[in-house]
């Protein structure tokens, strides 16, 4: 076979490696603990738990495409989820109203965020870092520091609950969100301009693309979709005070997860769904043989390490490839001149 | 102090130094002069342990160099102030200055009132205005390069400085601080240490240096007494006799239309200094210039990419505000910055993406981009261009070679139809096939009716392509070349400050105006 044929085929294994892990996951618990693993309701818990994560991780998966490391995703999901719920049992609004609030909530703090980061150029992680801090102390003042009764009526808790082909309707809204975010992302202007910005912000401007913009509106876009999976967290789950924090690291595992998958180097939405699912597979699997609870963490943790480290050494053995076929064929680029590293490179370059 | 023998260097077929011998005697001040690509920064970085040789020996001292190895270099007292100069902005003077040599420790603590001695020791022998502590980034470029020179001459008892390599240490300098620079030279010089000083400003040279080697193409011309040469044949040896004019499209440029497309004028942008440019429909203007010049400001000045401090930019008769590459597209202005890999195209996204990205609405249509189309553009400037691989247009555009990139990046302005194009450097880091085709686009999207600019350090380039050539002299356009006096020759001989003093470049310029 062809060196280049090859490749291919490698790379074909390398795009499709979530898949293959998944699938692999899943006929290891089949075999190991059938009776536990193999049981739909297993599947639709996964499903329905993972919902909100992997809602998270879109909008993670978002804000890295545009370069942004946004850091305050967990804490605008909480904030909405407990004033969604407060509005409604303290202070007695309705439901509509709680809800358009708790969603205007996302697009406040992805504007300031915005406002921070491209106007007074104050670099992402900082920015957002401070602005999650901020919505804790927010959220502490909503709720005078205790858990607000969740709200009582079945219609609310049925936002989410309701029963779809077996799987809990949530499940579906994450879909459409999904799929809402991929067809932004990869077939119209808006979603190249964000890959164009988060890829060389200085060589986007200069082809003419409003870079302050684009950032802008990514940012925007990220905390609104985390406002929506607070409140959907509200209806499934009720007001909790502190599991914002503890989806941070699941939904940037995924997403940093995701860029190795599908369209390897680019944070992808698809890529990300599925490294949501097979990290949650994988743990629940786990979870169900040992008992243990720690296990997400260390999983995450380890396959976000495994993987992005993988796909990294990869690419850079590609590049290592192309650079000696070049300068074999006598290619005017000095030695070293041609560099092909992913655009996944967590808070190094990319936090402005 | 220094002898070379036999020193060569080539970058796969590509020659940058032929076998190349050299010697330098103690004390003595040694200019190296040559054009970009002659092998000056080849030789240089094989002396400071960047590059292996293919080739050769040096010896310092007496004793041998072992050439690719820095710290050879340094032990054996050769000392280098590059063109960047090697400073570490966030640092202070005191801490730069011990970077190279080491700090003085005590225990494994820094001793404080060493450094402090060492630093004021350093300094006052070159009798520069600069507080130890002080942050080198918020140094003026003067007191900077006096900085990286101090550092360099420091003494260190474990191996003295016997050769100092300054490469271009006065290019940001102003006039004053020049002569300051050199007069130190003199005395360090003074004390037995060789210089080998690198410049493209031939006054300095005069009354300064001993002795002068020229290089051009890889190839030493000729190494002589500084007192037994003229400035005329210094320019003569840098830049050769005959020059074939490697593009016989070039002949055929026709006459201009004068509808003036790009109006710029009294444009201040740090350093250029009240420059005006007019570019007619149809004309390929370029701008030639010493680094220093401007030259590397003034498109991207005129872009957006860089600040606009004063004057203004039309383009077909719309004013243009300072900053705002968005509207300057829009405007139909394309601009090709000198350094692609930086900022001239986005290396992750695919060829494909990079080359539709201006005037992307165009494929969109509810509710998809229109990846057919895109494809099909994307496929025919590929085949116009000679890109290749001709079939890689999804893959990243990191992958390709350095002139393909540029020819994608070409092509994203050329499927726009940009009325005006503005091209630093267009063919640096890109082969003879794809200069030609690049050349060849050029030729005929202004005959079509655009207007280009070039800004190029080669100045063949420019002559081959160009009908006007505006040469930059500190900051100020300093002379414009014509019809018939654009030719490598004039150019070069223009850049270096041919126009000045009475060495006016040949006698068969049709039109040359020289500006105070």
């Amino acid at each position: 076979m062809a060196v280049w044929e090859r490749r291919r085929l490698n790379f074909g294994m390398d795009r499709f490696s979530g898949l293959y892990l998944f699938a692999l996951v899943v006929v290891i618990f089949s075999l190991w603990i059938p009776d536990l693993f193999l049981d739909m309701t297993t599947a639709r818990s996964v499903a329905s738990a993972q919902a909100i994560v992997a809602i998270l991780a879109i909008a993670a998966t978002i804000s890295l495409a545009s370069g942004a490391f946004d850091v305050s995703i967990g804490a605008v999901a909480n904030l909405s989820t407990v004033v969604a719920v407060a509005l409604q049992t303290i202070y007695g609004w309705g439901m509509l109203a709680s809800i358009v609030v708790a969603l205007a909530i996302g697009v406040v703090v992805g504007t300031i965020n915005g406002f921070v980061i491209v106007v007074l150029k104050v670099g992402a992680v900082v920015a957002t870092l401070g602005m999650g801090a901020i919505l804790l102390a927010v959220q502490e003042i909503v709720s005078m520091s205790s858990q607000p009764p969740p709200p009582s009526s079945e219609t609310w808790s049925n936002l989410t609950l309701t029963p779809v082909l077996g799987f809990q309707i949530m499940v579906v809204y994450m879909l459409v969100i999904a799929i809402v975010a991929w067809w932004v992302m990869a077939h119209t202007p808006a979603g190249r301009y964000i890959y164009a910005v988060g890829s060389n912000a200085d060589a986007a401007r200069l082809s003419g693309i409003k870079v302050g913009k684009w950032q802008w509106l990514a940012l925007i876009s990220s905390s609104t979709l985390c406002s929506l999976a607070g409140v959907i967290y509200a209806s499934a789950y009720g007001p909790s005070l502190t599991y914002g924090g503890s989806l941070l690291l699941p939904a940037f595992a995924a997403a940093f997860l995701g860029s190795t998958q599908l369209k390897p180097g680019r944070y992808n939405i698809w890529g990300t769904l599925i490294a949501v699912y097979v990290l949650a597979t994988g743990v629940q699997g786990l979870q169900l043989v040992t008992g243990v609870s720690w296990l997400n963490e260390l999983f995450s943790g380890l396959a976000l390490i495994v993987a992005v480290g993988l796909a990294g050494w990869r690419h850079r053995q590609a590049a290592e490839a192309r650079r000696l076929g070049a300068s074999s064929k006598g290619d005017a680029d000095p030695p070293g001149g041609v560099d092909a590293g992913p655009v996944v490179d967590p808070v190094g370059a990319r936090s402005s | 102090m220094l002898a070379i023998a036999g020193v060569s260097k080539a970058f796969g077929p590509t020659v940058a130094l032929k076998p190349f011998d050299l010697e330098i005697a103690r004390g003595e001040i040694h200019a190296l002069v040559g054009e970009n690509g002659s092998g000056k920064s080849t030789f240089i970085k094989l002396l400071a342990g960047y590059h292996q040789p293919d080739a050769g020996e040096a010896f310092v001292g007496g004793r041998p160099l072992k050439l690719g190895s820095a710290d050879s270099a340094y032990e054996l007292g050769v000392r280098f102030v590059h063109q960047d100069l090697g400073l570490i902005g966030d640092l202070s003077v005191e801490d730069n200055l011990h970077l190279t040599q080491g700090f003085p420790t005590r225990f494994g603590t820094l001793r404080a009132r060493a450094m402090r001695t060492r630093t004021r020791e350093a300094i006052e022998r070159l009798d520069i205005d600069v507080r130890p502590g002080a942050k080198v980034e918020t140094l003026s470029p003067a007191l900077r390069t006096g900085v990286a020179v101090a550092r360099a001459l420091q003494d260190d008892p474990a191996s003295p400085a016997r050769l100092i390599v300054m490469d271009e240490p006065t290019a940001t300098l102003p006039q004053d601080e020049v002569s300051r620079l050199l007069a130190v030279m003199q005395n360090v010089v003074a004390g037995g240490v060789a210089v080998i000083f690198v410049t493209h400003r031939l006054d300095e040279l005069i009354g300064f240096a001993d002795r002068l080697t020229v290089l051009r193409d890889g190839v030493r011309q000729t190494t002589r007494l500084m007192a037994e040469i003229t400035r005329r044949e210094i320019v003569h040896l840098m830049v050769g006799a005959e020059f074939e004019e490697a593009h016989a499209e070039a002949q055929a440029i026709e006459g201009v239309e004068h509808v003036p497309l790009l109006q710029v004028s009294r444009l201040d942008s740090t350093p250029l200094r009240d420059v005006d440019l007019t570019v007619a429909s149809g004309e390929i203007v370029g701008i030639a210039g010493l680094t220093g010049s401007g030259r590397e400001t003034l498109l991207s000045a005129i872009f957006g990419g860089a600040p606009r401090d004063a004057g203004e930019v039309s383009v077909g008769g719309d004013a243009l505000p300072p900053r705002r590459p968005d509207l300057a597209v829009e405007l139909g202005i394309g601009y090709v910055p000198p350094d692609r890999k930086v900022n001239g195209a986005l290396m992750d996204l695919s060829a494909q993406e990079n080359l539709v990205l201006p005037a992307l609405r165009r494929l969109w249509r509810f509710p998809a981009l229109r990846e057919s189309v895109a494809a099909r553009e994307t496929a025919h400037w590929f085949r116009e261009l000679d890109v290749r691989p001709s079939d890689g247009m999804r893959r990243p555009l990191s992958t390709f070679s350095g002139g393909n990139q540029q020819k994608v990046v070409l092509g994203k302005w050329l499927r726009v139809g940009s009325r005006v194009l503005l091209l630093d450097e267009p063919t640096q880091g890109v082969d003879v096939g794809a200069k030609a085709v690049i050349y060849h686009h050029l030729v005929q999207t202004a005959r079509g009716g655009a207007g280009i600019v070039v800004a190029s350090s080669d100045s063949d380039e420019l002559a081959s392509i160009c009908h006007r050539v505006l040469i930059l002299w500190n900051g100020r356009v300093a002379a414009e070349l014509v019809g018939a006096a654009v030719s490598t020759r004039n150019i070069s001989a223009g850049v270096l400050g041919g126009h000045k003093g009475g060495e006016t470049p040949d006698a068969h310029a049709a039109v040359l105006s020289a500006r105070p």
